[in-house]
């Protein structure tokens, strides 16, 4: 008699219970998909929220920005940067560099075409211009959250206009940082400062000139897309069976291509491999050492990339990129035989 | 005072913006305020930490040490006048001045041509000065190998040199061709890794309980 309504109490207790140990559950999961689909879930003051901002501006408006890009032991090269959105949604871009013979770069949609002296036109299908700024950057500045320190620091004037400053700092120091500012009124860039451990300046853009305009430039109307040049396509290089693999890659990192190439100034046949992790792009060369050619160990930097060549068991590497030779060097060193 | 250090935090942050009125206001309560003033230090001291730009060593106190070096600088006062400035004589020192030092280029120039007078006497006076006549071979090396072991590390330098150009240009050439597939495939991709990475931590803090 009193154990059948006890039974029942105690498992309505436990279905109340699961109940609620559930319900809370399922809340908490809605909103973290609804938080990631949006993007907009930083509070507005935050580094990342600006950082949102940057990119959502970069690929939305019309605007014209003259910039100067300075690096250690070259000359500063002024570029004109033009971007336009026209009545369908087809990102237009334009990238101009304004001394000596020129280089023009024209993206319409996902075709960036080249226009350079001496070399024929050509075209290549992808959604950004790997130009003299880290573009990927600018328009994928999430992918950086893994790897990288987003610091508000302050508000200053850059280029005649109220700037917010931003420090990106690499959190376990295996890559160089950046200082970015950012327009207040519009989060297009101002200024950016590429740094070393020292906080010596590696590489500099600056901003002289911006205007955002209401519709795209004139200049995008005279483009006629069917004239552009053909987009030359790679064929899917072979499945590489390397005998050699990685260690250690730096956090965020990620092998975005590997093949065996030939180098166009040598003609010897090298291992290539590159890492990238949306801000700096680093390529490691390896190549089996031939025996009667002694490689000596060379560490330095050319412009604002280090380079590195080591002897390592039977190999030669080599690794470029805009990061510091520590790290390039634990890669390096990190290269094994698969056994 | 909790509101003085309040605005002391704000202003050292950046926050009070661009008004400037009230900015004043606290610089001169830190002016007048030694408290403040060591909280200045601090709140400084404490937001360069949290942005990670402090230097490798840290020097304080270094206005004290300033203060210092000035207190044992030696009193400089303005020299009296002389009668090297009376108008007429100012003038003429400058001309006697240029007259000395007219002479003592002359004697230099003239001692410079005894001394590489002698000099060259004696060059020619001492044939035993001359190089030694090379004996054949010295140490191992005849002078031909040795022009040789100069050559090698040249030729090593142009080589390295080159294969550093090859990479360069093999490196610039492959930024260059680097694609980035349609952005909104890209962002799912990282969206796909952000949510393994949280799930990922969210098992490492679980498994405990």
């Amino acid at each position: 008699m009193l154990k059948t309504p006890l039974n029942k109490i105690s498992s309505r207790v436990v279905l109340t219970l699961l109940i609620c140990m559930f319900v809370p559950l399922h809340i908490c999961a809605q909103e973290e998909s609804s938080s990631e689909t949006s993007n907009k879930s930083y509070p507005s003051d935050s580094a990342q929220a600006w950082l949102v901002k940057m990119s959502d501006a970069v690929k939305s408006l019309n605007y014209t920005i003259s910039f100067i890009l300075l690096k250690p032991g070259v000359d500063s090269q002024p570029y004109l940067w033009r971007h336009g959105v026209n009545e369908d949604g087809l990102e237009m871009e334009q990238l101009n560099l304004l001394n000596g013979p020129g280089r023009e770069v024209v993206r319409i949609g996902d075709k960036v075409s080249y226009f350079e002296p001496n070399v024929p036109p050509y075209s290549l299908q992808s959604s950004i211009i790997n130009g003299p700024f880290p573009s990927e950057f600018f328009q994928l500045p999430e992918k950086l959250m893994l790897s990288y320190e987003f610091i508000l620091v302050g508000r200053s004037r850059i280029a005649g206009r109220a700037a917010q400053q931003i420090r990106i700092i690499s959190k376990d120091k295996s890559r160089f940082g950046l200082n970015v500012w950012l327009d207040q009124e519009t989060g297009l860039l101002l200024k950016m400062n590429m740094f070393g451990q020292e906080a010596q300046l590696l590489e500099q853009i600056q901003v002289t000139g911006l205007q955002v305009t209401k519709d795209p430039d004139p200049f995008f109307e005279k483009i006629e897309p069917g004239m552009l040049p053909e987009v030359i396509s790679f064929g899917p290089s072979a499945p590489l069976n390397s005998k050699w693999s990685i260690g250690y890659i730096p956090k965020g990192m990620t092998i975005i291509k590997r093949d065996l190439r030939r180098l166009a100034v040598s003609g010897e046949v090298v291992e290539y491999i590159m890492l990238s992790d949306g801000l700096v792009d680093v390529s490691v060369y390896l190549q089996e050492k031939e025996n009667n050619k002694p490689q000596e160990n060379l560490v330095g930097t050319v412009q604002s990339d280090t380079l590195l060549t080591i002897e390592h068991g039977e190999l030669n590497i080599t690794v470029i990129g805009k990061l510091p030779a520590a790290t390039a060097n634990a890669i390096a060193k990190s290269i094994q035989r698969i056994n | 005072m909790s509101q003085k250090l309040e605005n002391l935090s704000a202003l050292v942050d950046g926050e009070n913006g661009v008004s400037s009125s009230s900015n004043n206001l606290v610089l001169d309560a830190v002016k007048n305020d030694t408290e403040l003033q060591l909280k200045w230090k601090s709140y400084h001291l404490i937001r360069d930490g949290l942005r990670q730009e402090l230097p490798a060593n840290i020097n304080f106190d270094i206005a004290d040490k300033i203060a210092q070096a000035i207190e044992a600088e030696p009193a400089i006062l303005a020299p009296k006048k002389t009668w090297r400035d009376l108008p007429l004589v100012s003038n003429i020192v400058p001309f006697a001045k240029q007259g000395g030092q007219m002479a003592i280029a002359a004697s230099v120039a003239v001692a410079m041509i005894i001394g590489v007078q002698q000099l060259n006497q004696a060059d020619v006076n001492q044939p035993f000065n001359a190089a030694p006549p090379i004996p054949g071979i010295q140490g191992g090396l005849s002078p031909v190998s040795f022009d040789q072991t100069r050559a090698i590390p040249n030729s090593g330098a142009v080589e390295q040199k080159r294969r550093i150009n090859a990479y360069m240009t093999d490196h610039k050439q492959q930024l260059r061709f680097k694609t980035i597939e349609s952005v909104n495939d890209k962002s799912a991709i990282m969206n796909q890794d952000i949510k393994n990475q949280e799930a990922q931590s969210d098992i490492v803090e679980n498994t405990p309980q």
